[in-house]
């Protein structure tokens, strides 16, 4: 049970660094874990126990389309790249985010 | 939107694809994983170990993506409804069991929700039903009479509240014409009755005002079986004659084929004629004759409160203007479906909370056999969670058994139901308003589907709920040492056990209440012998029984001619009898002070009776004589009182002090009469109500204006020696003899007439008792299954005991404690529980106590018996445990 609850903490920011990813072109799963690590500076890692569900959840919504295609290394692999909804979902869920980090910084800086 | 639909739909027609696509994405990810290691410096065996640590439970994963998908619902309901099938067929030991025990009780509550749904939910089958009401007079002793003409009128024409009223009254006679001569009978009704009630003429047309007054022509509307009895349903019949008690009524309409006013096969309902023709007689002038039944349409947004209020005002101004009549009387409005049903609303009440109750215990019987069953599932639930499962996810697969379960018991029980109906509405219990109506119908099959799925889901939800909830490490551990679900199993198990018996207790209070009172109903004597007695009524036409000397000699030689008949030991002609037709009349005892207004007299039950009467039906005389053929118009006027009366009227003095004093009746020129006899109470109309004390007089020495009126309409009372009805062919050849276009009415034998004054106790007392019974051995069976299957789980710790020198009656002990351990517990809530219920049925109680202490200690006893053996079957199997077979058992 508790384990669940943690994991809907997560669920919403993952999603957003999803997204985020994918602005700049379609991806497959390998590569968004990759980017992620990468591009927090190893400070953020996700396991593909909770991307790969976060990425069928947004493909269920809408927001990410998915295609086969091939990969750098020559196989087949599964890409996702953003829809337009999936964009509009960003721009509005990024300054939501901006706003609140924005605000916990002020906070933590002036207080 | 369009395209979320469009994945769902592939999702749920190509599983197969999704699945590959997903394997395969997952596949691509581990083999990256792999290559990486790989290239770190790893040999193949660790870079694929690490890869699959890295990833976390792939099985875990793929089920959080199907989940991610919305077809994961439809899909699993699929699987879990072909899982569920299968488990229930894999136990149809089990899934028999549950599916009679749901079928009983849904099939109850789909059978007692029809009648519900027919007499008391189904509209009226008029317009608006529901503002149409009725009005009876009320005085200071009578609750709900009658209503006189003249108040009627003064009504209608002061009142605002109502769009129309009517009047109607009861009619009767004989039709005579090609065929043999046929007793009908119908009603006087105003031309007002038909709008009223909203009715169109299926052929003709209705009555109007200008045909409903004295002296118009004689216009006759018949109801639709007549016409089709009389004519065969032609439409032509317009403008024919009737000749209805020896006069010429031309028929002008027929009423619709589905009118029905008070029920179809209600008296009075082969025709109606204008009411108001018999505006100027004399009894529909007088205030204090009471003929008339009144019906009315409240005007759109009138409430009934409203219209009572003006009512009242109306009837407070008619009291004060008219004292001599009307003083101290009131009038009272109900609606015409309560006045349809009002006598059987708390009975159907009853046995509605009743099959509630056994729908409840067959829940809770359930639940405790899904729990027991949860028990021995533990591992494989457990098993599932492991490998990925939620705890919603179990519950719902859990729920879905149960509900096809109920579904299956629901099946049985809607067939069980409607022929649970159909026998109701065969056995047409006496004294049950719109039997007609009762019927499976859309409504009674919705509620039927309502039930069971809410019965599903009660009782699948606890187990489930238990169940799911279980730490899964124990549960694979508990399961391996075949332990039982633990403490808290037990309590919910034992909770149950305990309110299947509070249940089962309560209803069984119940039906001994009734079963007390209808002992005590028959323990009522009824102060008359009804044994071989036939009654009939002999109705003789006004146009041509016209004076007094022909229908006195016509009934004279009537019953000279019945009395000669072989078998026949008495014959009595008589205004009414008990059971039969009563009649009400007011007195005044000499030496009282002078009744001056309606309310000061005295209330009894009169007869004008012959010299026979009293021997005939086995009346016993206590002191004096019974009236004699000396007893005739020019005679001393003399009457007969009971000890009722003289126990009212002179306490202190025995029967044979009354005789000689004298009394006379209400009403003008009634003369002063002698008591000459006493003779024991009759109870009137009902075994179980109070009858005014009884007084009856010689029917030759009724009031010489009134007594053709009355000996039109006589009954007869035979008493024979042996079948009665073997004496209906030869009394109508006797009766025919005297009078060849005189027909027989209402020909009944008096234990008949006695069997249907109790039939609507009979019938709630059955039902009630066969939804007991259904509850006791419900009650019984949850009980001894709780035990068996205790006796079972603990086989190794009784073997032990046995092992350790235990004697039989130890183990006997030990198991028969714990169930009685429950019972006890659940008679003690049950008691406490039919005492505060109880209470509600006291209307249907007669010389009980709704709390009457020794009913509740036998009903406990016997509930204590039957658990004991509930308990005793599984204590000896207990006990009969072979240690070494015990012990090896794991």
């Amino acid at each position: 049970m508790k384990k669940q609850k943690k994991a809907d903490l997560l669920q919403g920011t993952l999603e957003l660094l999803v997204l985020r990813l994918l602005r700049s072109g379609s991806l497959n799963g390998w590569d968004i874990m990759q980017r992620i690590q990468i591009v927090s500076g190893e400070v953020l890692s996700v396991t593909p126990g909770a991307l790969y569900p976060a990425l069928h959840r947004l493909e269920e919504r809408g927001l990410v389309s998915a295609v086969w295609g091939v990969s750098e290394n020559n196989r087949q692999a599964k890409f996702y790249e953003l829809t337009a909804a999936g964009r509009k979902q960003l721009e509005a869920e990024r300054a939501t985010w901006e706003r609140f980090t924005g605000a916990v910084a002020a906070i933590l800086r002036d207080a | 939107m369009l395209g979320r639909l469009k994945r769902r739909l592939r999702a749920l027609l190509h599983k197969r694809a999704m699945e590959r696509e997903l394997d395969e994405e997952l596949r691509y990810h581990l083999e990256r994983e792999i290559e990486r290691n790989l290239a770190d410096g790893m040999n193949s065996e660790e870079a694929r170990f690490a890869a699959l640590r890295s990833f976390g439970g792939v099985e875990q994963a793929k089920e959080q993506c199907r989940e991610a998908r919305g077809v994961r619902l439809i899909e699993d309901l699929w699987k879990d409804l072909r899982y569920g099938a299968r488990m229930l067929l894999k136990q149809p030991g089990f899934t028999l069991v549950a599916v009679v025990t749901l079928a009983l009780g849904i099939g109850v509550n789909t059978a007692i929700f029809s009648v519900v749904n027919g007499v008391l939910l189904k509209s009226l089958p008029f317009p608006e039903p529901e503002r149409l009401v009725v009005l009876s007079e009320t005085s200071k002793d009578v609750p709900d009479m009658s209503v006189a003409y003249p108040n009627y009128l003064d009504w209608r024409a002061q009142q605002t509240v109502f769009e129309n009223m009517a009047a109607r009254m009861p009619a009767g006679g004989v039709l005579t014409g090609d065929g043999e001569a046929e007793r009908i009978t119908g009603r006087w009704v105003t031309a007002s009755f038909f709008p009223t009630l909203g009715v169109h003429p299926q052929v003709g047309r209705f009555f109007t005002d200008e045909e409903d007054r004295p002296g118009a022509e004689r216009v006759i509307v018949l109801n639709n079986g007549l016409w089709q009895r009389l004519f065969g349903g032609d439409p032509q019949v317009i403008g024919r004659v009737l000749q209805y008690n020896s006069e010429s009524w031309t028929i002008i309409g027929v009423m619709p084929a589905a009118f029905d006013f008070y029920g179809q096969n209600n008296l009075n309902n082969d025709f109606f004629i204008p009411l108001n023709r018999l505006s100027d007689q004399e009894y529909m002038l007088d205030r204090s004759s009471h003929p008339i039944e009144v019906t009315a349409r409240l005007r759109p947004g009138v409430r009934l409160e409203q219209g009572s209020t003006e009512l009242r005002a109306i009837a407070a101004r008619l009291s004060g203007q008219f004292p001599e009549s009307n003083s101290g009387n009131g009038v009272n409005l109900r609606l015409l479906l309560d006045d349809y049903v009002g006598d059987v609303r708390p009975a159907l009440l009853m046995l509605t909370v009743a099959v509630a109750l056994v729908l409840l215990i067959a829940c809770a019987n359930i639940a405790n056999l899904l729990l027991a069953r949860a028990a021995a599932r533990q591992r494989e639930i457990a098993l599932r969670m492991a490998l990925g499962a939620g705890r919603w996810r179990i519950v719902r697969q859990l729920l879905t058994e149960s509900v096809l379960l109920a579904i299956a018991g629901g099946t049985l029980g809607l067939l069980l139901g409607a022929w649970g109906v159909s026998l109701l509405v065969k056995l047409d219990p006496e004294g049950l308003p719109r039997v007609e109506n009762i019927s499976l119908d859309g409504r009674a099959l919705g509620f039927t589907l309502l039930v069971t799925l809410l019965t599903g889901i009660v009782f699948g939800l606890v187990p489930a709920l238990a169940t799911s909830k279980a730490n899964l490490n124990d549960a694979l551990k508990e399961g391996s040492l075949r332990s039982s679900g633990g403490a808290s199993g037990w309590r919910l198990r034992a909770t149950l056990v305990v309110g299947q018996v509070a249940l089962s207790l309560m209803l069984l209070v119940g039906s001994g209440l009734l079963v007390k009172s209808f002992w005590q109903l028959m323990q009522v004597d009824p102060g008359f012998d009804a044994q071989g007695v036939l009654t009939l009524r002999l109705r003789l036409p006004d146009a041509k029984y016209r004076e007094a000397a022909q229908t006195t000699a016509f009934l004279k030689e009537v019953s000279r001619r019945v009395e000669a008949l072989p078998g026949v030991q008495g014959v009595s002609v008589t205004t009414g009898f008990p059971f039969g037709r009563a009649g009400e009349n007011g007195y005044w005892v000499e030496g009282d002070p002078e009744p001056r207004r309606p309310g000061d007299w005295a209330v009894a039950n009169t007869q004008s009776v012959d010299e026979n009467y009293h021997k005939s039906l086995g009346i016993t005389l206590l002191n004096g004589r019974y009236f004699a053929a000396r007893d005739t118009a020019d005679s001393p006027q003399v009457a007969i009182v009971d000890d009722e009366f003289v126990g009212r009227h002179f306490p202190n003095s025995s029967p044979g002090d009354v005789l000689g004093k004298r009394l006379r009746f209400g009403g003008e020129g009634e003369p002063w009469r002698e008591i000459v006899g006493v003779v024991r109470h009759v109870r009137q109309n009902n075994l179980d109500e109070e009858s005014h004390p009884g007084i009856y007089r010689p029917w030759t020495q009724i009031n010489p204006k009134s007594v053709a009126d009355f000996t039109r309409a006589m009954d007869l009372v035979v008493k024979t020696s042996g079948k009665p009805v073997n004496l209906v062919a030869p009394i109508r050849r006797e009766v025919q003899a005297v009078d060849k276009n005189q027909p027989l009415g209402n020909v009944r034998t008096l234990e008949d007439l006695m069997a249907r004054s109790i039939a609507p106790r009979r019938f709630s007392l059955l039902l009630l008792g066969v939804f007991a019974g259904i509850a006791l051995l419900l009650g019984a069976v949850g009980l001894y299954g709780v035990l068996s299957y205790v006796v079972t789980q603990r086989t190794r710790e009784i073997g032990i005991r046995i092992a350790l020198g235990a004697r039989t009656r130890d183990v006997l002990n030990l198991v028969i404690k714990y169930g009685m351990t429950m019972a006890l517990t659940g008679v003690a809530v049950g008691l406490v529980a039919a005492f505060a219920l109880t209470r509600l049925m006291q209307s249907l109680l007669f010389e009980v106590s709704a709390t009457d202490p020794l009913t509740f200690v036998l009903i406990a006893l016997l509930l204590l018996a039957v658990a004991l053996l509930a308990c005793y079957l599984p204590a000896r199997r207990a006990a009969k445990v072979d240690p070494l077979i015990a012990l090896r058992h794991e």
